[in-house]
């Protein structure tokens, strides 16, 4: 009995010893990006070419499941005192990561551009934060600096099948609500009739951006850019008249509800298993949705998001997520992960970056790269997320809304969808009740964030 | 004494009565294992398949045994997980084992002003759960900011469980055990070393079996702390490159039982004496 | 402690009622009835005092809400209760009568023979008096602490805010959360406890192979909880899963989606532990039902009671000592185990309807960063758990609490 004991202690101390060992050189980057699939794959290609070129460097990449997931996951790591170098946040908890502080009261993150210190290049790597495309710029620059590094950007546009758009004898894809509606009227009077007319998921994003398009702002003091916001607009008009059209759409049996929040993967089916002729969606996903609908056998075009075409058209706004710098790094760490940050985002690779996914390119330099090559007149679609961005007239409502605690506050608009739509709840009353939710929410937050 | 487990040789003459004839009996009992078992079988089948033999539902070993295995060793780090659990479950299993066996023996051979507080002391964290205080203690740990090791395992190292289980078998053997080691002229370590650990290896095989299947199978604390143990590596497998992939995931799964079901079954005889109701006196 | 002079006839009541509760105690069986009094007393005093603390006793501040004060109150009575209650239970196992001691943990307690230094057994029990004062008194303390704090992870402030993350929580959206939890629990615990008796009462026929048998029933006792949340997610996936294809084959009909029917969610959830938990509970009856003694089983089928009537009315008495172990630890099984099988299948969905009372701190904890809130969700469960051990002890299980 005794020997068993001892022997299968010794063998399993045996196989443990050797992986506890170190051996290490180069400083390594740990690096927290929030994704599982081939855009993981991707970074982690582009950290191996990175590593190569600077082998003082080893840069790690570890994938999270989702934002949140990288999000809450830097912030328990941080409190334990070991945080990844760089984490990859998306634009709701902006925010929040510039307000987070440590333990012992220093904030979490550092600013991007404060840790460039002007500085046009870092060890031979060319800054890149000058060239960032506006529509990103004006997101992401606080109190007039950079306070991450742009990564992965996107807008929301529409998908159209336009096998199904030519069968119903429409020639123009609909440009406004009031056209799709009747657009819609017309796909589903057709014998043929796919199953629904549309469809996007109940992501608040998609709430935000018909906001930003009919300019209005999210949050007061100027949707929080002007001071901190401490009064959120879920019930505003132009909330309601976005969700009086959408529940309209819902009921006429337009829209089609896939019944799960943030459902990506069903909405997406959807229009690819041509169930739907439109889908309202990322533009992140514009290379694979324009592969995957010609292997599927029709043509998908893309085109803005379809806006309010009852009052002024003011331009959509950005999603997406920025790298963001820890605070606490040692020079060496600090200036790898700098190095890192630029040279992740350089032409070259934003322009493979686009392409890849669809994401735009974030540097006006990718843009003229992709534009040398060509890439526009073959993939028209990638074009037009850009574009939709460029049409943005510059405002607090385009820039989009900093809001403490917007994670939550978004899942209190995604709730507040549900029961419009499922448990045919008013849409003013809904939006009332949210609002009251949503602003004790902020409030919450900034008692204990605020000034 | 602790009772072994009686040997079932006594025959009853139709023991039960509801119960139908012998093969009647083997029947029933070879369909509790199978039902008992099912669940594991299809694991085990799935983990060779790929999503569409999964799909199609077929009964027999797939094709993609390798690819899942590397899936999730190689490209999911299951086997850097294990590692890591096997040593914690060393470490707590060990650790809380010495200091289970210190604790009985002070208990039991011991007398000592203030007993009774120190004894409720142990007793009344039979009412705490760690489940209950992981907030409290993720703080007190960040704070000790000892990382991830001993976080995974100082906390755990000593428990009323353990100390109650060795003063129970401790309190049940012979007396004159004691007065003759002190009549010898031993010093309590050398009466525990030589004459207790040697009475004790039922017990401390019990309590191993269930420490080791305990801290293998830790989920709540590890998770919080984002620490790289099986049971949250295994979180992995569920979102498989933005959608299912049943194989890898079945393929975690059994993987991630082997230790403890091997570990189990082969201090079975040892669980289940230290298991044995003891005879109350 | 602060002290607020609104306090001191309520420290008056609990400290007369432990006084004379201990002394009652006591003198009944036949101990001193002045050391039965004082301990009480001072347990009146302590319980409260040890609530009170962290509470800053804020409650008794007089511009506080009436729910507020007697929450106050149900914390000062709730301390007081309990600590006196513990004395009382502790004194009980060095009661100077043996056969009065409980036998939760065995009578016996001392084979004091060892003359040492008295400073000997303390040295042996150091570590782990350390270790059970650092890890859990202290974590215990401090959650009691936080939830009396709007603690947010990350945030530069953390205001006292004395009950209210408590009083939120007198919402019907907690309720609810208490409802699935307890709801989920009982069927765990019953399905789980007459499963297992059933398959554990073949298992202990003396038929040839039933220790192959029995290794081939328990063996799920080594499966993680969140193992078997994977397993049945797989299983029970409504494309690719196998019961969907043996009902479709054998029935005709398709399982839902669970993530479209909150109560099929459910039943994948209790179907999930229960498998998790059978191995456990076969183990502990297979090992009862060997201490029945035969001759009383004979004994009733000479008096012509049929096979269901000895079953009935022979050994399911006979097992209730462990019937009741297994309540308990199943329970607690189903409180905390239960949250690795929830976060693998179905994360507490569809819409909150397997959002376990655990699960529910966790997200509050991980996911809305409030620890604050999440301390507080917690000392509720605390609460239960106090309660839960209290029986537990006052009906003294023969056996050794073997959870962890």
């Amino acid at each position: 009995m005794r020997k068993l004991f001892l022997m299968l202690i010794l063998a399993l101390l045996v196989m443990v010893i050797p992986a506890a060992a170190q051996d290490d050189e180069a400083t390594d980057i740990v690096v927290w990006i929030a994704f599982t699939d081939g855009r993981l794959d991707w970074a982690r290609e582009r950290a191996a070419e990175f590593n190569e070129l600077y082998p003082e460097y080893n840069v790690i990449i570890e994938g999270y499941g989702s934002y949140n997931e990288a999000f809450d996951a830097t912030l328990l790591a941080a409190e334990q005192g070991n945080p990844p170098a760089i984490t990859h946040f998306f634009e709701a908890a902006t925010q929040e990561a510039r307000d987070a502080v440590t333990d012992s009261g220093e904030p979490l993150f550092k600013s991007v551009e404060a840790a460039i210190a002007g500085r046009t290049e870092i060890n031979g790597v060319p800054v890149i934060l000058d060239d960032v495309i506006s529509a990103a710029a004006n997101y992401y620059t606080l109190d007039g600096e950079f306070t991450s590094m742009p990564w992965n950007t996107s807008s929301a546009i529409m998908f159209t099948n336009m096998d199904i758009l030519e069968a119903a004898g429409i020639e123009e894809i609909p440009a406004t609500w009031q056209e799709l509606e009747a657009a819609c009227e017309v796909i589903m009077a057709m014998e043929s009739a796919p199953e629904a007319c549309i469809t996007w998921p109940n992501h608040s994003w998609f709430f935000e951006q018909s906001m930003a398009q009919q300019g209005a702002d999210l949050a007061n003091n100027g949707n929080g850019r002007e001071a901190r916001a401490t009064e959120v607009f879920i019930n505003s008009d132009a909330a309601v008249a976005y969700l009086d059209w959408w529940k309209r759409m819902y009921d006429n049996g337009y829209y089609v509800y896939t019944g799960v929040v943030r459902d990506w993967t069903g909405t997406y089916n959807a229009f690819i298993a041509q169930q739907v002729a439109f889908l309202i969606y990322s533009s992140s996903d514009t290379t694979l949705i324009t592969n995957d609908s010609q292997e599927a056998g029709f043509t998908a075009v893309a085109s803005f998001m379809p806006h309010n075409g009852e009052v002024e058209y003011v331009g959509n706004l950005i999603g997406g997520a920025t790298l963001w710098l820890n605070n606490g790094l040692d020079e060496e760490t600090e200036t790898g992960a700098l190095m890192f940050m630029n040279w992740f985002s350089n032409p070259q690779n934003a322009a493979d970056w686009h392409k890849f996914t669809g994401y735009v390119p974030i540097t006006n330099a990718a843009i003229e790269l992709l534009e040398e090559e060509g890439w526009y007149e073959e993939n028209p679609n990638s074009r037009v997320a850009s574009a939709q961005l460029e049409a943005a007239q510059p405002s607090s409502a385009t820039a989009g809304a900093l809001i403490g605690n917007f994670v939550a506050i978004r899942d209190v608009i995604t709730s507040a969808v549900e029961e419009i739509l499922l448990n045919d709840v008013d849409v003013v009353e809904a939006l009332n009740a949210a609002n009251e939710e949503a602003n004790q929410l902020l409030s919450d937050y900034n008692e204990l964030y605020g000034e | 004494m602790e009772q072994a487990i009686p040997q079932t040789k006594v025959q009853l003459t139709n023991s039960n009565g509801i119960l139908p004839k012998r093969w009647g009996v083997h029947v029933l009992l070879w369909i509790a294992c199978f039902l008992v078992g099912f669940p594991l079988l299809y694991a085990i089948l799935v983990s060779t398949q790929t999503n569409a033999e999964v799909t199609n539902f077929k009964l027999t070993f797939g094709t993609s045994f390798e690819q899942n295995l590397k899936a999730v060793m190689v490209n999911r780090n299951l086997g850097d997980y294990m590692l890591n659990s096997t040593l914690q479950a060393i470490i707590i299993t060990v650790g809380k084992t010495v200091l289970s066996l210190l604790a009985g023996l002070a208990f039991v051979y011991f007398r000592f002003p203030g007993k009774w507080i120190v004894f409720g002391f142990v007793l009344i964290t039979l009412m705490m759960p760690t489940e209950i205080m992981v907030i409290a203690l993720f703080r007190l740990m960040s704070e000790l900011g000892w990382g991830q090791l001993p976080s995974l395992t100082v906390p755990f190292l000593a428990s009323a469980t353990g100390a109650f289980l060795f003063r129970q078998h401790f309190a049940n053997l012979p007396t004159e055990l004691s007065e003759a080691a002190q009549l010898d002229g031993a010093n309590p370590l050398q009466f525990l070393f030589m004459v207790l650990i040697p009475l004790s290896w039922n017990t401390i095989g019990a309590l191993a079996v269930i420490q080791f299947v305990y801290v293998w199978n830790m989920y709540l604390w590890p998770q919080l702390l984002q620490a790289d143990v099986v049971q949250v590596g295994l979180g992995a497998l569920l979102n498989f490159d933005g959608s299912l992939s049943y194989g890898p995931m079945m393929m975690g799964a059994v993987v991630a039982s082997i230790p403890p079901v091997i570990v189990f079954l082969l201090l079975q005889r040892q669980f289940m004496n230290g298991f044995a109701i003891s005879a109350e006196k | 402690m602060v002290f607020h002079a609104n306090m001191l006839p309520f420290f008056i009541i609990t400290g007369i009622i432990g006084g004379a509760y201990l002394g009652f105690v006591f003198r009944q069986s036949n101990r001193s009835l002045i050391n039965g009094m004082m301990l009480g007393g001072a347990a009146g005093l302590v319980g409260p005092w040890l609530f009170m603390t962290p509470l800053r006793s804020c409650t008794f501040e007089t511009e506080r809400t009436n729910t507020d004060f007697l929450l106050g109150l149900f914390f000062f009575f709730f301390g007081a209760a309990l600590v006196i209650w513990l004395v009382q239970y502790i004194s009980l196992f060095f009661h100077p009568d043996i056969k009065m001691r409980p036998s939760l943990i065995g009578k016996q307690d001392s084979r004091g023979v060892f003359r040492s230094n008295f400073l000997v057994p303390f040295l042996l029990l150091l570590p782990t008096l350390i270790i059970l004062a650092l890890f859990l008194y202290y974590p215990a303390y401090e959650t009691f602490r936080l939830a009396t704090f709007r603690y947010r992870l990350g945030a530069p402030r953390t205001p006292f805010k004395c009950v209210d993350n408590f009083t939120e929580l007198l919402t019907a959206d907690y309720g609810e959360i208490m409802i699935i939890t307890l709801t989920l629990s009982a069927l765990i615990v019953i399905f789980a406890l007459i499963i297992s008796l059933a398959i554990a009462y073949l298992a202990y026929q003396p038929v040839k192979g039933a220790s192959i048998y029995r290794t081939l029933l328990i063996w799920p006792y080594a499966i993680s909880p969140p193992v078997a949340g994977i397993i049945f997610f797989v299983m029970f996936d409504p494309v690719a899963g196998v019961i969907d294809h043996l009902t479709t084959t054998f029935l005709n009909t398709g399982i839902p989606a669970w993530s479209e029917s909150p109560n099929f969610a459910r039943f994948i959830i209790v179907a999930a532990s229960v498998w998790k938990v059978l191995g456990y509970n076969i183990l502990f009856y297979i090992a009862g039902l060997q201490t029945i003694p035969k001759d009383l089983i004979e004994a009733a089928a000479i008096d012509g009671a049929n096979g269901w009537q000895r079953f009935r009315n022979v050994v399911i008495p006979l097992l209730s000592p462990i019937t009741f172990f297994l309540i308990i630890t199943n329970l607690t099984y189903a409180f905390f185990e239960t949250y690795g099988t929830i976060d693998y299948l179905t994360r507490g969905g569809p819409t909150g309807a397997t959002t376990t009372a655990i699960y529910n701190i966790m997200i509050t904890a991980k996911q809305d960063k409030w620890l604050g809130r999440a301390a507080a969700q917690s000392v509720v469960l605390f609460v239960i758990v106090i309660g839960i051990t209290v029986w537990q002890f006052r009906t003294s299980g023969r056996q050794v609490n073997y959870g962890a």
